[in-house]
C-alpha cells in the first residue's frame, strides 16, 4: 500500500504543476494528497511499534532469535496473564450483566427517578483512568470510606478492614469506568426497538424476564457484543489504574509487568513478549470488532 | 396498589445503592482535598481546610505539607494539549474529508480503515514501549516534542473517525449546488461543507484537547521524568500524598466533565469508551 501512496503522489507532484491544465488528474491524486499526512503518522508512529513488538518478542537478550523471552515470560509471569485475563473477564461480565439491566430499567420505566439514572449514570464515561485511580485508592483504602461505612454499619471489624488493593478494588474500579460506557451503547441499540415489539409480547402474556431474553437481547446481539468487545479490549490495555491502585504486588496485570520489565530491568524481549500475549488475549474479539465495523462501513 | 408501593420502594432502595457507588468514590475525593486532620476511625476529618488548594494552585508556598504547585504541570498539560488539537485537526480535517466524500478506490481504502481500527482494538501500552526505543535513537525521549508525538497518534485515530462521520453526514448535494454554480471544490468546501460540519469538527477538536489532557501511558514511557503533564503529577503524588493527589485527581477531572457536557451529544457513543486509558 506504501508503494502505492508513493506512486499516487509521484503522480500528485506533477499533477499539481499541471493543475490549470489538468483538472482532471488532480482531482483523481486529490483524495491520495489529503489521507496520506494522516496515514503516514499512523505507519510511523502506531503500525511500525506494533510490528516491532512482534519481532522483538523473538529477539533475545544476545541479540539473537530465539524463543527465549516467551520461555522467561511463562516461567515468571504466566500467574500474572491468567490473572490479567481472569480480572478483565468478570470485570466485563459484571459491567455486563448490570449494564444490561440498568438498560432494560431505562428502557421500560419513566418517572423522575428513571430519569435521574438516565443522567447522572453518563458521569464516569468522563473521568480518565488516572483520576478514577486515586479515586479509588481514597475510596477503597483500608482505612477508607468504604471500610468506614461497612465498620459503621458493623458489617466488618473495624481493627480488620478489607483490602480492596488487589482483584476486588481492580474489578470495582473497571466495572465504575465501563458499565456507565456499555449503558450508553445499549440504551442507544434499545432505543431503536419499537414499542409496539414489547407490547405485543406483553398482550400474550410475557412476564419481564421474557421481554428482556427473547426480545431486547436478541433484537440488540450485534450492539452488545461490540459494547463487550471494546470494553473487554481496554480493559486488558489498561495500564494507568492497576499500576497505581496494585503496583509492584503480586499477582497484578501483565500491564503493570511490562512497565516493571522496562523501567527496573531495561528488558525489552519480556516486556514485549508480554505485550504479544496481551495482542492474544484480545486477538479474538480484536478481529471481530474489526470485521464487523467494516462491514458498518465505520462512519456511517 | 399495595404492589405498586412494594415496587416504588425496592426502585428507592436500588436507586440509592446506585447513587451511593455512583458518588461516593467522588465524595471521597472531595472530602479528602480539604482534609488537614483525619484519624481513622472517625467519620468526618477532625479539622478541614483548603490549606492544599492554595498549596497546588501556588497562592501558599510551605515547605510542610509536601505539595508543590501544580500550576505549571497544568500549563504544560494546557500547551502540549492545544499543539496536539491544531497539528491534529490539521490533519485529520483534510483525511476525513477524503474518507467521506472523495473516490478511493475499495481495497485501499479497507486498508486505511483497518490502519485506523487496529489502535482501537489492541493494547496500546506495547507499542508505545517501542515508541519509546524508536525516540531513544534520536533524541526524542524525555522531550515535550517526543510527548506531541504521542498524544498525536492517540488521538488521531478517533479524530479521523469522527471527522469522518461527521463529512459523511453531510448530503451531497449541497456542495454540488455550489459547485454547479460555478464555486472550486475548495471553495464549496469553505463555503458550504465546512460550516455544515462545524459542530461536529469543533466536538472532534474538543474530544482530541481532552484525550491529550488525560493521556498517561503513552507520557509515562515517552516523557518521564521530564516531561510532567498533570496526569504525571497526580500519579507521582498519588502514592504520597493523598490529600495533594486528591486536589490534582480534582483539578483534572473538572476539565473533562465541563467539556464533556457541552460535547456529548455530538459524539457518537462508542467513541466515549476509549477516554483515557
Amino acid at each position: 500500500m506504501t508503494n502505492n501512496l508513493k506512486n499516487e503522489l509521484a503522480v500528485g507532484k506533477s499533477g499539481i504543476g499541471a493543475g490549470v491544465e489538468r483538472p482532471r488528474s488532480y482531482a483523481n491524486i486529490l483524495p491520495y494528497i489529503l489521507v496520506f499526512p494522516a496515514v503516514m503518522v499512523i505507519l510511523l508512529l502506531y503500525l511500525y511499534p506494533f510490528l516491532a513488538s512482534f519481532w522483538k518478542s523473538f529477539i533475545s537478550k544476545e541479540g539473537v532469535l530465539s524463543l527465549a523471552n516467551y520461555e522467561k515470560t511463562l516461567r515468571l509471569y504466566r500467574y500474572d496473564i491468567l490473572f490479567t485475563l481472569g480480572v478483565t473477564a468478570l470485570s466485563t461480565f459484571i459491567a455486563t450483566v448490570l449494564s444490561i439491566l440498568v438498560a432494560v430499567y431505562l428502557r421500560l420505566s419513566k418517572g423522575w427517578l428513571a430519569n435521574s439514572v438516565g443522567i447522572l449514570y453518563r458521569l464516569p464515561i468522563f473521568l480518565p483512568f488516572v483520576v478514577i485511580a486515586q479515586m479509588m485508592r481514597s475510596f477503597l483504602a483500608p482505612h477508607g470510606i468504604l471500610n468506614l461505612l461497612l465498620a459503621k454499619l458493623n458489617m466488618i471489624d473495624i481493627e480488620n478492614p478489607l483490602q480492596f488493593f488487589n482483584w476486588v478494588g481492580l474489578t470495582f474500579g473497571f466495572v465504575w469506568k465501563q458499565a456507565p460506557f456499555m449503558i450508553l451503547i445499549i440504551c442507544g441499540g434499545f432505543q431503536m426497538i419499537d414499542d409496539s415489539y414489547i407490547e405485543a409480547a406483553k398482550s400474550v402474556g410475557a412476564k419481564l424476564p421474557q421481554i428482556i431474553t427473547k426480545i431486547l437481547i436478541p433484537m440488540n446481539k450485534p450492539t452488545i457484543l461490540i459494547a463487550v468487545t471494546l470494553v473487554f479490549c481496554s480493559l486488558v490495555g489498561c495500564f494507568s489504574f492497576p499500576y497505581m491502585l496494585i503496583g509492584g504486588k503480586s499477582p497484578v496485570t501483565v500491564t503493570v509487568d511490562i512497565a516493571h520489565r522496562v523501567n527496573y530491568f531495561g528488558d525489552y524481549g519480556v516486556a514485549n513478549a508480554l505485550g504479544v500475549f496481551s495482542y492474544i488475549m484480545v486477538s479474538l474479539l480484536a478481529i471481530y470488532y474489526v470485521r464487523s465495523m467494516m462491514k458498518k462501513g465505520l462512519y456511517d | 396498589m399495595h404492589k405498586s408501593g412494594f415496587r416504588k420502594t425496592i426502585e428507592i432502595i436500588i436507586f440509592s445503592v446506585f447513587i451511593f457507588f455512583l458518588f461516593a468514590p467522588l465524595l471521597s475525593l472531595g472530602i479528602w482535598s480539604v482534609a488537614l486532620r483525619w484519624y481513622w476511625p472517625h467519620t468526618l476529618p477532625q479539622k478541614i481546610g483548603f490549606d492544599y488548594w492554595f498549596q497546588a494552585l501556588g497562592i501558599t508556598k510551605s515547605l510542610t505539607l509536601g505539595a508543590v504547585n501544580v500550576v505549571p504541570a497544568f500549563l504544560l498539560s494546557l500547551g502540549i494539549a492545544i499543539i496536539v488539537v491544531i497539528i491534529t485537526m490539521a490533519i485529520a480535517i483534510p483525511a476525513g474529508y477524503a474518507l467521506a466524500k472523495l473516490k478511493i478506490p475499495a481495497l485501499l481504502k479497507g486498508i486505511i480503515l483497518i490502519l485506523f481500527l487496529l489502535p482501537r482494538a489492541f493494547p496500546q501500552q506495547p507499542v508505545f514501549v517501542n515508541l519509546m526505543l524508536m525516540f531513544t535513537k534520536i533524541g526524542l525521549t524525555g522531550t515535550v516534542f517526543g510527548v506531541i508525538l504521542v498524544h498525536l497518534v492517540v488521538s488521531l485515530v478517533y479524530a479521523v473517525w469522527i471527522t469522518t462521520s461527521t463529512f459523511s453526514s453531510i448530503p451531497p448535494e449541497l456542495e454540488e449546488a455550489a459547485r454547479s454554480v460555478g464555486a472550486s471544490r475548495f471553495r464549496a468546501f469553505l463555503k458550504v461543507t465546512l460550516p455544515i460540519s462545524a459542530p461536529g469538527l469543533i466536538a472532534s477538536a474538543v474530544f482530541v484537547f481532552l484525550t491529550s489532557m488525560d493521556e498517561f501511558t503513552g507520557t509515562f514511557f515517552v516523557g518521564l521524568p521530564f516531561v510532567t503533564t498533570l496526569p504525571m503529577t497526580l500519579y507521582s503524588a498519588s502514592g504520597s500524598n493523598i490529600q495533594f493527589a486528591s486536589v490534582t485527581a480534582i483539578l483534572l477531572l473538572i476539565p473533562s466533565i465541563l467539556f464533556m457536557i457541552v460535547i456529548q451529544k455530538f459524539l457518537k457513543a462508542e467513541h466515549l469508551g476509549g477516554m483515557g486509558g
